[in-house]
């Protein structure tokens, strides 16, 4: 079903929505003019000339920048040019466009669906009388072949589109004919033109994890018949940087890195990811690499990657994470005393259980990465209660405590966990009453009512971002913080031995079929030696 | 023949679903208006009376595991069309009920864009419905017409869409089963009688060919004219 999908209301096409109807003011939006044709006349033109002056008058523009914004509205379909319908530009002279209709615009519609698409270009087959040309013949046919089931719909439907057209005006009927063939232009680009809607990878549902893989992975066969229609997790994954894209960058692209991090804020808030900030997970792997619904135009270059990215680089975010990490990976610096399962020696493991007196440096160091890392570990987390008890705001991590408990726990004790948490935390005159803003508080008092475990989702997540803003910057510089780091203890490195065989021999783990002191000496044999276990018996 | 009866409602159904796109096409653009908004409501419902006979007629003879072979094969591409016919009226309805509360025609929060298409008397319809509209002006109530508008349509896509669950539910089509009979080049057959003179033409075309008949035919006529002149200046 058509119609927006989470991930495809993208903030910039609601931005441009906005400068679209700030236009349309009647008296400080683009001056109209009306458009002649022999006898037809059309109201509601505008000049490119005209847009680029309103918006360098209106967002106090440079000359550039307006005639590039101008370009984006044109390229995304808000305005189409009336002469030269293929060529998406904005002209600074007398070049007239014209609107697009509400309806057609990609925030209203969604990413456009393959039925929609072959009933225009059944439209067009009767309207051209069966001289369809180039891609346009060749997606007709491909989607003959994928949607057979409903080829009756569509062609029934085509006839009675046009016949319900045919009733209207003869300016109308030209001005929606030019409207769907702009939306078409924009939503199914002729091949070598970049199609601006490209999601990309990175802003599926899938995480950008899966970006890293897909630069080494060939463009995908165009020969491939029966490509499924509608992919596994990406809206529109599309085939992949081949190596030899060219790192410059198109017209039409979007700068990726700001979203992405947008996002990634927002899913941290949101969700309470795992250790740390998101690590690259094999598991994505497979969903960012999906088929693509449309069809593979081999000639049309691959999506921009962003400003200025070499392909075959992973981007910045990764190398941040990598070069912080590092130093921390047991694999790729060693781990301090000495790596157990090497040695035998378990110090490392002792060092760093999870409540020690007196945690490592390498750890003290992790808290400082993200406010996730100093909560997921035990000691990092009372360090925290101790700071926040000084500043006098330690119910504020109470709290948080007693509402992972209720969405995490069992569900019995919802009802008396909710209470027991009002009871302390949120009823007006409460032993430990936490913060919280009144739009908040009156909805939380609001489900209160009905409890389940995720009432108390928005005030704790108030109060997750009020810590992560306020209390721990405060802490990360407080003197606290400082002693643990001076206090931390590094282990010193096990000394290594000069000949491994003179190392004292493992401890023999307890065989298994080693039954209990209880019973005698038959047991030690049997497992020494199956051969002559007979003997035993 | 049940059949007949069954593709009868369904063209009338396809005919009314086309007719609501083409009203949705103009909703937030410089052609909406009051009128047009009740035009849609009253294509809507009469979409809706149609999906519901339809699915009445269709749902009884499928669910009878006795009929077989060719009739089965029949009434399935006939449901198959029904299907997806609902679909896109259901998202047309939700597109219209986007559109209808983004630009709210009582309290305008923002300027309707200015398209170039002006609707009118002249839209889908024809001349019947607009004298009907014409009578019902005078009799538009006042207050939050178009909050109740939108409420309403709201609980109409839901009520669709709870059908179309309703229908997957009790009838099992697969769509994968289903042969359509139109092959890839149907739509040129008949639609060649129907939409020859009429048909849209592009902006670069400045000859249409009503009036290049017109034309013949006119000058045809003055040349037999001219003729005749001559011929009664000679005789005489």
């Amino acid at each position: 079903m058509a119609g927006g999908r989470a991930g495809a209301q993208l903030p910039h096409l609601s931005k441009m929505e906005r400068v679209v109807v700030s236009m349309q003011d009647p008296d400080q939006g683009v001056k109209m003019r009306s458009q002649r044709l022999l006898i037809t006349v059309i109201p509601h033109t505008v000049a490119g000339g005209d847009i680029a002056e309103w918006l360098i008058q209106k967002y106090c523009l440079s000359e550039e920048e307006a005639l590039h914004l101008g370009t984006l509205l044109v390229q995304h379909g808000y305005l189409y040019p009336l002469r030269d319908p293929r060529s998406l530009v904005l002209r600074p002279d007398d070049t007239p466009y014209r609107f697009q209709t509400p309806y057609f615009w990609t925030s209203t519609l969604g990413p456009a669906t393959e039925l929609d698409y072959a009933i225009y270009l059944a439209k067009k087959n009767i309207r051209k009388q069966g001289a369809l040309v180039g891609h346009e013949k060749e997606h007709y046919d491909q989607l003959h072949r994928k949607m057979n089931h409903a080829w009756d719909l569509v062609v029934v439907q085509a006839r009675e589109q046009l016949r319900a057209a045919k009733q209207r005006r003869k300016g109308d009927r030209l001005v929606i004919a030019c409207q769907e063939r702009t939306y078409w232009l924009v939503n199914r680009p002729p091949p070598g033109i970049p199609s601006v809607l490209e999601q990309g990878p990175e802003r599926s549902s899938c995480a950008a994890a899966g970006r890293a893989q897909l630069v080494r992975t060939p463009p995908a066969d165009p020969l491939l018949p029966n490509v499924p229609l509608t992919a596994p997790c990406a809206p529109t994954p599309r085939p992949l940087l081949s190596p030899l894209a060219s790192p410059t960058c198109c017209p039409g692209c979007k700068p990726r890195a700001r979203s992405s991090t947008g996002r990634r804020w927002s899913a941290a808030g949101r969700r309470w990811p795992g250790p740390g900030s998101s690590p690259p997970s094999a598991s994505r792997r497979e969903c960012a690499g999906g088929p693509s619904p449309d069809p593979p135009s081999g000639a049309s270059p691959p999506p921009c990657p962003g400003p200025a990215l070499a392909p075959g680089t992973p981007p910045p975010r990764y190398l941040n994470f990598s070069s912080q990490r590092g130093p921390h990976d047991p694999f790729l610096s060693g781990c301090l005393p000495s790596n157990p399962w090497v040695t035998d020696d378990d110090t490392y493991w002792t060092v760093n259980a999870p409540s020690v007196a007196v945690p490592t440096k390498l750890r003290v160091e992790r808290w400082g990465f993200s406010f996730q890392e100093l909560l997921g570990d035990p000691v990092g987390r009372a360090h925290f209660l101790a700071f926040l008890g000084t500043e006098f705001s330690a119910e504020n991590l109470s709290f948080w405590e007693a509402c992972e408990e209720l969405r995490y726990g069992g569900q019995a004790q919802v009802p008396a966990l909710v209470d027991s948490v009002y009871q302390q935390f949120l009823a007006p005159g409460a032993a430990r009453w936490v913060n919280v803003d009144s739009r908040t508080m009156e909805s939380t008092l609001a489900g209160l009512r009905r409890p389940h475990r995720y009432v108390l989702d928005d005030a704790q997540l108030h109060i997750y971002m009020l810590m992560k803003k306020d209390s721990y910057p405060r802490f990360l510089k407080s003197a606290a913080y400082r002693d643990l780091l001076a206090v931390a203890v590094v282990p010193a490195e096990a000394r290594r031995r000069a000949f491994p065989f003179l190392r004292k021999p493992p401890h023999p783990s307890p065989s298994p079929t080693l039954l209990p002191a209880s019973t005698s000496a038959e047991p030690v044999t049997a497992a020494s030696d199956p051969a002559c276990g007979d003997r035993g018996t | 023949m049940a059949r007949e009866e069954c593709k009868a409602l369904l063209d009338a159904l396809n005919r009314t679903t086309a007719r609501h796109h083409q009203l949705a096409l103009t909703v937030g653009g410089s052609a909406d208006s009051r009128a047009l908004r009740r035009e849609l409501r009253r294509t809507r419902r009469e979409a809706q009376e149609l999906a519901a006979a339809a699915r009445a007629r269709l749902t009884a003879p499928l669910r009878d595991r006795g009929l077989g072979g060719e009739e089965r094969a029949e009434l399935e591409r006939l449901w198959a069309a029904f299907s997806g016919c609902l679909d896109l009226l259901e998202a047309d309805m939700r597109r219209a009920l986007a559109l209808g509360s983004a630009f709210p025609l009582q309290a305008p929060r923002r300027p309707l864009v200015r398209t170039g298409v002006a609707g009118g008397p002249g839209g889908p319809g024809g001349s019947a419905r607009s004298l009907r509209r014409l009578a019902e002006r005078d009799g538009d109530g006042d207050g939050d017409a178009d909050g109740d508008d939108l409420r309403e349509l709201e609980r109409e896509v839901l009520q669709l869409s709870d059908m179309i669950h309703d229908m997957e539910m009790k009838v099992n089509v697969p769509r994968w089963t289903v042969q359509a009979r139109q092959t890839a080049g149907a739509e040129l057959l008949s639609a060649a009688s129907s939409a020859g003179p009429a048909s849209v033409q592009e902006r670069s075309g400045p000859c249409d060919p009503s009036k290049a008949l017109a034309a013949a035919v006119f000058s045809a006529v003055l040349l037999a004219a001219v003729a005749l002149a001559v011929c009664v200046a000679k005789l005489s």
